[in-house]
């Protein structure tokens, strides 16, 4: 069974390189912790083996279904590796993935040795490995310090500062026998301790004191890296932070800043403001509630480089939280956030832009970042929104070396103070994709909108634009005239009004469709009505030249046609009877009903032939479905709200994304036959 | 070759060429350059590729624009075209030729779906 362990890795592991990916041999599993269960586990890479390894507890179901037998061969995705007060290192498995079940390998590849952290390599036992080398290991084990525990899933995950070392206290692990040198050569087989489990029961007063919990340190391992950075902990990537780490420290640069808001709601009040930062790895967003307000507001500045540790991390609320990363920090009592002077290398920003071609082929609402060349820039308008605020906004368009232009739309400070002259390079990250006008960007409060900025992609399209881009003809995502004025258009098909039932409900149902206009009953298609303006009612002929409204309770001498269209539309699945109004038949006429009207009367060809005309013509429809109740007869009625022409290239774009949603049934079905 | 006309064509791009050799296709796509004779052109499709077109007679009129040529494939990968056609971009149709592009991958994709050997009725 030929697999290639990566040789080297625990050597690099022990020696505190957080490697990923790396493939090694599970020589034996521990389980330990009493209340808290952890499962420690022996790695080999075919030279090297440790016990410094500890799986995460998210992965102990690993364990409980017996998949991590001995010498299983493993693919360790990613680690956390934190360092003991003495120096020795614990490399945390946060995730793994079985490559090769313990029954197929069999056996112990390689012939490794013992990897102590010190450099140290102390030959084992020959063919009996399991046993004996975890004991040992037990020995050199026993100074686990907890701290990569903050795990207690039962109640502290969240936002309690783990400084409260009533968390660590559940984790700790105390050798009965006392310290043994980390330099000693493992005595074969001979462990003081009686039996297995002996060093890892838990202290036995659980006291909250800090220092106590910790076995072995006498310290809190949170005083140890202080405020100085870079003393005890050494910098992690902002991609490797992770709930299970407690001592880490980043450098990042802050991108985007809140502003400073306040809630109330039924559990309370306080306030908050969050940023997020980048740095080579990735991006983190950092929120800071009441007390740490005061604190850090006026500390924190976009743009500037901190070192920044001891925060709780907990998994990223999407709903606030657009960035990649799946964790998101909140500062606490202890955080420390310290300006950094030296801010080399680390990125201004973090963005992955999106071509504005692509952004047809990207669903609405998803957040994205785009860059571009803002071609022209509409002046700062003034609106009032539906909670009767008042909000500046303003649209500019973007153009990339695509050719193509959408149109964003910039709210508040940021439209305000927008200046659009000399064609400037505009990035925005986290901006939301609306299908507004077919497809259009919108600046969200947690958007960042960068004017020139600093990045290489801004160069490129600087000089695209001053060399060609100036001239080209741009094609417009966005169209001037929306379609729909921006409502959501509910697609469907003409069978879906049965197959769904729509309009049975209590209110009415909207939906928009593609259909061909199969047939239109000419007879009584026009009506005489009431020639005050808004009255739309059938008059009276009274047969002297005079004809009555009733609802206006009046006489006319005159009176205006009116179009009443019942009609057939048809698509590839079904057919449907729908009302046309006014204005809507006199589009899919093409003539206005007064014009109609006196064609019924005098030119009776010419009449018909404008039915012929508009028979089998395929039009938008947007319509209102509803049952009606008409002389014991309930119907489901369809009125015909708008008719607008087909885009074909929108309608195309539509199908083609609806095809590729569901190609993957598609393919599933075509397996089974 | 009157009755190519009759006859199912696969709509195609450049990279479906080698796969349709002396079979009829339908190839739309861009005018690249036109040869002098007339006799002769280049068309670009959706994905930038480019595909020769020859003509059994010289052509009558400037080519420009997006063309539907329909012919047979010779063995050089180059249409034989029987007949084609110039879509009118004047009336502000603009033809995406790249949405074209996605649309024919489609159907070469799922042939079941889109059958070219349908019911070829006479």
């Amino acid at each position: 069974m030929a697999v290639r362990l990566t040789e080297g890795a625990v050597e690099a592991l022990m020696k505190g390189t957080p490697l990923s990916n790396t493939v090694l041999q599970l020589l034996n599993t521990k389980k330990i912790g009493n209340e808290m269960t952890r499962i420690r586990v022996i790695m080999s890479d075919g030279v090297h083996s440790s016990a410094s390894f500890l799986l995460a507890s998210h992965l102990n179901h690993l364990f409980d279904g017996n998949q991590l037998e001995p010498y299983c061969v493993c693919l360790v995705k990613k680690v956390s590796i934190s360092t003991l007060k003495d120096g020795r290192p614990v490399i945390s498995i946060v995730d793994i993935e079985v490559l090769k079940s313990a029954d197929e390998v069999e056996d112990k590849i390689g012939n490794p040795v013992s990897y102590n952290s010190n450099g140290l390599s102390s030959s084992q036992e020959g063919a009996d490995s399991s046993t004996p080398p975890l004991k040992s290991e037990v020995e050199l084990g026993n100074t686990f310090s907890p701290k990569s525990n903050k795990t207690s899933p039962q109640k502290h995950l969240s936002s309690t500062p783990p400084s409260t070392s009533s968390e660590h206290r559940k984790f700790n692990f105390k050798s009965n026998n006392k310290t043994p040198s980390p330099q000693k050569p493992f005595p074969s087989g001979s462990s003081t301790s009686t039996g297995r489990p002996g060093p890892y029961s838990r202290e036995s007063t659980p006291s909250p004191s800090k220092g106590r919990g910790r076995g072995f340190t006498g310290k809190s391992p949170m005083k140890s890296a202080d405020a100085s950075p870079g003393s005890a902990t050494k910098v992690i990537p902002i991609s490797a932070l992770n709930p299970y780490q407690t001592k880490w420290t980043i450098r990042a640069r802050v991108t985007n800043k809140s502003k400073e808001r306040t809630w109330s709601n039924s559990k309370g009040e306080g306030k908050l403001f969050s940023f997020e930062i980048v740095d080579e790895s990735g991006e983190i967003k950092i929120t800071a509630f009441n007390n740490e307000v005061d604190k850090f507001f006026s500390l924190v500045e976009p743009g500037k480089v901190y070192y920044i540790s001891k925060a709780t991390l907990k998994v990223a609320n999407k709903q606030f939280n657009t960035l990649k990363h799946e964790y998101e920090m909140t500062l606490h009592t202890h955080s420390s956030i310290v300006p950094c002077d030296d801010g080399d290398g680390v990125p201004d920003v973090h963005c992955d832009f999106v071509p504005i071609s692509e952004l047809e082929q990207r669903e609405k609402d998803t957040i994205l970042d785009v860059i571009g060349v803002c071609k022209s820039a509409e002046d700062v308008s003034r609106i009032t929104t539906k909670s009767s605020r008042e909000v500046s906004k303003r649209a500019i368009n973007l153009m990339d070396s695509s050719g193509k232009v959408v149109t964003a739309t910039l709210w508040g400070e940021e439209a305000e103070k927008f200046d659009g002259s000399g064609n400037p390079v505009v990035a925005i990250k986290g901006a939301r994709l609306s299908d507004f006008g077919g497809r259009s960007l919108s600046a969200l409060f947690s958007s960042t909108i960068l004017v020139n900025p600093d990045i290489p992609e801004a160069f490129r399209l600087r000089v695209w634009f001053d060399g060609e881009g100036h001239a080209v003809d741009s094609q417009s995502l966005t169209e001037a005239r929306s379609v729909g004025s921006g409502a959501r258009m509910n697609w469907k098909t003409l069978s879906d009004v049965k197959t769904e039932h729509m309009g049975h409900g209590e209110k009415a149902d909207y939906f928009s469709c593609v259909a061909t206009l199969v047939y239109i009953r000419k007879e009584n298609c026009l009506y005489r009505a009431c020639p005050s303006s808004n009255c739309n009612k059938k008059v009276l002929d009274q047969h002297n030249g005079l004809w009555r409204c009733e609802k206006c309770d009046r006489d006319y001498p005159d009176f205006q046609y009116r179009l009443l269209l019942s009609a057939n539309l048809a698509d590839f699945g079904d057919n449907q009877w729908v009302t046309c109004f006014q204005e809507t038949a006199e589009v899919l006429l093409g003539h206005s009903a007064q014009r109609l009207g006196q064609l019924r009367d005098t030119d009776e060809e010419a009449f018909n032939e404008v039915f012929q005309k508009a028979s089998f013509k395929t039009h938008i429809f947007k319509n209102r479905v509803k049952l009606e109740t008409y002389n014991d007869e309930t119907r489901v009625k369809v009125t015909v709200l708008e008719v607008l022409p087909v885009d074909y290239i929108e309608y195309s774009r539509r199908l083609i994304r609806n095809i590729h949603k569901m190609s993957p049934q598609l393919d599933l079905s075509e397996e089974q036959g | 070759m009157a009755n190519i006309i009759d006859v199912p064509k696969t709509r195609i791009n450049c990279s479906m060429l080698s796969q349709h050799i002396n079979r009829p296709v339908c190839f739309v796509g861009r005018v690249e350059k036109v040869h002098p004779t007339g006799k002769t052109f280049t068309l670009s499709d959706g994905e930038g590729k480019t595909a020769t077109v020859e003509l059994n007679e010289p052509l009558e009129e400037e080519l420009s624009g997006v063309v539907e040529v329909v012919g047979m494939v010779s063995n050089k990968g180059v249409i034989m075209a029987s007949f084609y056609n110039m879509l009118r971009e004047d009336k502000g149709n603009l033809f995406d030729i790249q949405l074209y592009n996605e649309a024919l991958k489609l159907i070469h994709d799922f042939p079941q779906h889109y059958p070219f050997e349908g019911a070829a009725s006479g």
